[in-house]
């Protein structure tokens, strides 16, 4: 199960999708090694979440080839590549609204799990690390948009990825909220966890991420460290802006 | 599930009172009601299996409980063989039409999903109706009564134990789904497909399982009904009405719980036969008024209690619990 040392855990070669005449995403290639945060940016409509899309499963790609720990998943469905590993949140949440919290991440931990007894032993301890303990019996529907994306995570890290995609967790929520949740990412990757994460809040992002790529119309225009995409001319125009590096300077 | 019966005092009550009725009742009327009560939940509880446990609505339900009348009532009249092969024959036919619909369940989702298992009743309708040949058409096949248990011959007595049984089985099969691996993903599927299958669980093979499963169950009830009533008419084995009325019984005591059907049926069933019995005998023009009462009743239980009887009861609880507090 364990990946060679300095092998990426996930691949992306000259990955496209396309929706009739519109692309998506446009040949971007990528790697994630074994413990990085990397973030992805872009503007509205860059195919951020498109190419969240691809890379679970949900879509199959028009071309290219993605390759999670050495082995071709191009077209898998998403429950066998979550199987595998890989597990996704969505950033628009879909919380299982009818049950309590801790259900919804028991069947999260059903995946890895057979036992109910150990998967809801396992909800519990995921409850307790994302923060939600008091909430655990209260209905999904009823939480709050804050503490419904932390369910996202929790329920997303009860299935034990190696690899973990974020979509917007950060969105919408409060100063306090966001706190929490950019604490949470922070000792989730300190304990070994790989993730990717679409993120509109640079500010957090400059925190948080080691290496950042940047989409723009699909495509894969800037990839490198924080610092090196704030002063990159293709980032300032397309995204941040001159604001944005007036006030970093 | 290891303290059985214990644990769910509402089954308890319910399955421990149709135990005992038959020691003391012997009156025709009563039984039959209560035969019809267990038969009629169970086959909401079947229903319920696809409907309520992995959001497969279905409306054409007929289908499989037309498929077990029809298997039982045409091996035993033209070929003599026991209605018990029939039932195994009817099972069979309702895996692979189950399987069918389970799959489509796949490609259409809600409103479309309910419109095409109409459209398959509707289909099979047709088909028994016109098929004179082998089902004699609307003229339907009446089921001779040969006294045994190998033919389903039975009394009263026996008819009602032998419903019970299967009410407590197919009650036992929700509350393992109420406990299950299996039954919590599938309450995932029904939840958010999406979240599901991003959390690893493969949606659609659960979905066809449930709806299968679900078909087989109900053909086992279609069956029995049809040796208990004696007689098997397409046009109403494989009506709209009846798909309505399980997945009616299962909405009015509670979708996706395991004692909601039987609760739904106890209601409805005991309504409808009260007031066909009373309100029929007195006057022609009253003949379809338990039809309205009926549709009265449906009318103030989606008002007053849309999560069906179980939720209102829970709704009371957690209400007189805040009292208190």
């Amino acid at each position: 199960m364990s990946t060679a040392p300095g092998a990426p855990l996930l691949a992306l070669e000259r990955v496209t999708k396309r929706f009739g005449g519109l692309t998506a995403v446009r040949e971007v290639s990528l790697e994630v090694r074994p413990g990085d945060l990397l973030g992805v940016i872009g503007p509205n409509g860059a195919g951020k979440t498109t190419l969240f899309h691809v890379i679970a499963g949900f879509y199959a790609p028009d071309e290219g080839r993605i390759v999670l720990d050495g082995r071709d998943v191009t077209g898998l469905p998403a429950h066998a590549i979550c199987q595998r590993g890989l597990t996704r949140t969505f950033q628009i949440v879909k919380p299982f609204g009818n049950l309590s919290v801790e259900d919804n991440v028991m069947i999260g931990a059903l995946t890895p799990l057979t036992s109910t007894r150990q998967a809801r032993e396992e909800a519990r301890r995921v409850i307790d690390v994302c923060g939600l303990g008091p909430h655990a019996s209260a209905r999904a529907r009823a939480l709050p948009l804050g503490l419904r994306k932390r369910l996202e995570v929790a329920r997303a890290l009860a299935t034990r990825p190696r690899l973990l995609l974020l979509d917007e967790v950060m969105a919408g929520l409060n100063p306090t909220e966001l706190r929490g949740i950019i604490e949470l990412i922070r000792r989730l990757h300190a304990d070994g966890l790989t993730l990717i994460v679409i993120e509109h809040i640079m500010a957090a992002m400059m925190r948080l991420a080691q290496r950042i790529v940047m989409l723009h119309h699909g495509e894969k225009i800037a990839e490198g460290t924080p610092r090196e995409i704030a002063s990159d001319r293709r980032v300032i125009d397309a995204y941040l802006g001159e604001e944005f590096v007036l006030a970093e300077a | 599930m290891r303290a059985g019966l214990a644990r769910h005092p509402g089954a308890l009550v319910i399955f421990g009172l149709a135990a005992v009725t038959p020691l003391f009742v012997r009156d025709a009327y009563f039984l039959d009601t209560l035969i019809l009560i267990l038969l009629w939940g169970a086959l909401s509880a079947a229903w319920n299996v696809a409907g309520g446990y992995a959001g497969q609505v279905s409306i054409g339900h007929a289908s499989f409980f037309g498929i077990g009348a029809y298997a039982a009532a045409l091996l035993g009249t033209r070929w003599q063989q026991s209605p018990w092969l029939g039932m195994l024959v009817g099972v069979l036919l309702s895996i692979a039409a189950g399987a069918a619909i389970g799959y489509l369940s796949n490609r259409l989702k809600g409103p479309y999903f309910a419109l095409s298992t109409i459209a398959f009743s509707q289909v099979l309708l047709i088909v028994a109706s016109r098929w004179r040949g082998l089902t004699s058409g609307s003229e339907g096949i009446p089921v001779p009564f040969r006294p045994g248990f190998g033919t389903l011959g039975l009394g009263h007595v026996a008819w009602a134990y032998l419903a019970l049984a299967v009410a407590v089985l197919y009650w036992a099969i929700q509350v393992w789904l109420d406990h299950s691996r299996f039954g919590y993903r599938l309450a995932g599927v029904r939840e958010d497909e999406d979240a599901a299958q991003a959390l690893g669980i493969p949606a659609r093979r659960l979905k066809v399982i449930a709806v299968t499963a679900s078909a087989a169950l109900t053909s086992v009830c279609g069956t029995l009904w049809a040796q208990y009533i004696g007689f098997v008419d397409a046009s109403y084995v494989f009506s709209v009405d009846l798909s309505v009325r399980f997945a009616l019984n299962a909405i009015i005591g509670g979708m996706g719980t395991a004692i909601g059907p039987f609760l739904g049926s106890i209601l409805i069933t005991s309504l409808e036969t009260y007031l066909r019995a009373t309100l029929s005998g007195m006057k022609s023009g009253l003949t379809g008024i338990y039809l309205i009462i009926y549709g009265t009743v449906l009318i103030l239980v989606v008002r007053f209690a849309p999560d069906g009887l179980t939720g209102l009861a829970t709704r009371l609880r957690a209400r007189r619990v805040r009292v208190r507090a």
